[in-house]
């Protein structure tokens, strides 16, 4: 880097992209077409790696190694393989466990079914939070308030407020619940404790899609989660 | 109330990496953290209170509630669970008529499990306020409980201290 804008080219799945140096796989890929499902990540915010769902494989040296690709910089000559087919199911297993924690929201579901989740094996859970840092990060970042952050560990660890009370500095933004995923509701509706499922409406949709052009399906997870190649 | 004597503790500590030293000093000092001394402590040393709050919540060694004069810690791990640490615990519990991390409603004991203390040929063992009671068993349990209870208040307290000083 340097100080100065270097750029680097490198391989994602075949393809020769260029990017500046500093930024990350995922960001990349996206700017590019290349459709890396994510949950945790979003643009003009710190990547954190906490979702795993955007996993690529880097090969070095004839080895490869799987990684969060949110998390991962470019470098010269990389090769990145996002679709492969130890990625799909590595994705797919992570996406199940995703939706057995938290089925109650409609960007987990889409993302479970784009995933190629067929049916899930773990029991569900219905938790309202799946830790994917969204609104702590947006909190401290982009509204420099930090009123939110990560309290607790292992199965402890939760979002909380600081000594859980809404702090004076609170910007009632909103920004938290605007980014949360566990806001948009699955379409056939808000499920009840011991009566969820995997909701999986769109899968019939995402043969059809793969087969018209310039339409993307992998990325478009409720709002706010789409990427470059569907806007255009 | 405390906020003086807060301030006293942090002393001159004033940049962000003493966090924990702080935090530590406010411990042994009132054997919790109080709310006033967290809001203090971040306003002192320029750190974000959900900062001071999440490091408060991730360390055992610190405590959001008031704890007790007395702490005893039961070892849970394998080879105390084998010698019936589980038995003693509930022995332990009944007596004192709390749950494991509460205290007792006069403000004498707190008691808290943990999951190997690594002495395990010793097991089962008990902690109280830093010194280790090997092979326990309910009768010796009863009476460790019987002559704190007896004893004047003043000489456990100083020894917790002293504890979590060092």
């Amino acid at each position: 880097m340097n100080g100065t804008n270097r750029y680097v080219t490198l391989k994602i799945d075949g393809a020769i992209v260029h990017a500046m140096a500093g930024t990350s796989v995922l960001d990349t890929a996206l700017s590019y077409g290349i459709c890396i499902p994510h949950l945790c990540h979003m643009k003009d915010l710190m990547p954190a790696g906490l979702c795993r769902l955007c996993i690529v494989e880097h090969v070095k040296n004839g080895k490869s190694k799987v990684t969060a690709s949110c998390t991962l910089e470019v470098e010269e000559g990389m090769v990145i393989l996002a679709h492969t087919e130890k990625i799909l199911k590595a994705r797919k297993n992570i996406a199940e466990m995703l939706v057995a924690e938290a089925p109650n929201s409609r960007a987990i579901q889409d993302i479970a079914v784009r995933c190629g989740v067929k049916n899930v094996r773990y029991p569900f859970r219905n938790k309202a939070c799946v830790l994917c840092g969204r609104c702590v990060r947006a909190c401290g970042e982009i509204w420099r308030s930090k009123s939110l952050g990560f309290v607790g560990r292992g199965s402890e660890r939760r979002v909380a407020l600081p000594l859980n009370e809404r702090p004076e500095y609170c910007k009632k933004c909103n920004a938290c619940i605007d980014l949360c995923p566990m806001t948009i509701t699955p379409c056939p509706g808000p499920m009840k404790k011991g009566e969820e499922y995997l909701c999986g409406l769109c899968e019939s949709q995402l043969s059809m899609a793969k087969d018209i052009e310039d339409t993307c399906v992998s990325c478009r997870l409720g709002d706010g989660f789409d990427c470059v190649r569907k806007r255009s | 109330m405390r906020v003086s004597g807060i301030k006293t503790l942090i002393k001159s500590r004033k940049s962000p990496t003493d966090l924990i030293e702080v935090l530590q000093d406010i411990q042994a000092s009132y054997n919790y953290l109080p709310e006033e001394a967290l809001r203090k402590v971040s306003e002192e040393l320029k750190v974000p209170l959900i900062e001071v709050f999440r490091v408060a919540n991730f360390y055992k060694a610190f405590s959001l509630n008031p704890r007790g004069k007395h702490l005893i810690t039961v070892c849970m791990g394998t080879a105390c669970h084998v010698r019936g640490s589980r038995r003693l615990a509930d022995e332990l519990l009944g007596m004192l008529k709390i749950k494991p991390g509460q205290t007792t409603a006069d403000g004498k004991f707190t008691v808290e499990t943990v999951n190997c203390l690594g002495a395990c040929a010793l097991g089962p063992i008990v902690v109280l306020d830093g010194k280790y009671h090997k092979h326990m068993d309910a009768s010796k349990l009863r009476n460790l409980i019987q002559n704190l209870r007896v004893k004047q208040t003043g000489k456990g307290n100083a020894k917790n201290k002293k504890r979590l000083r060092s």
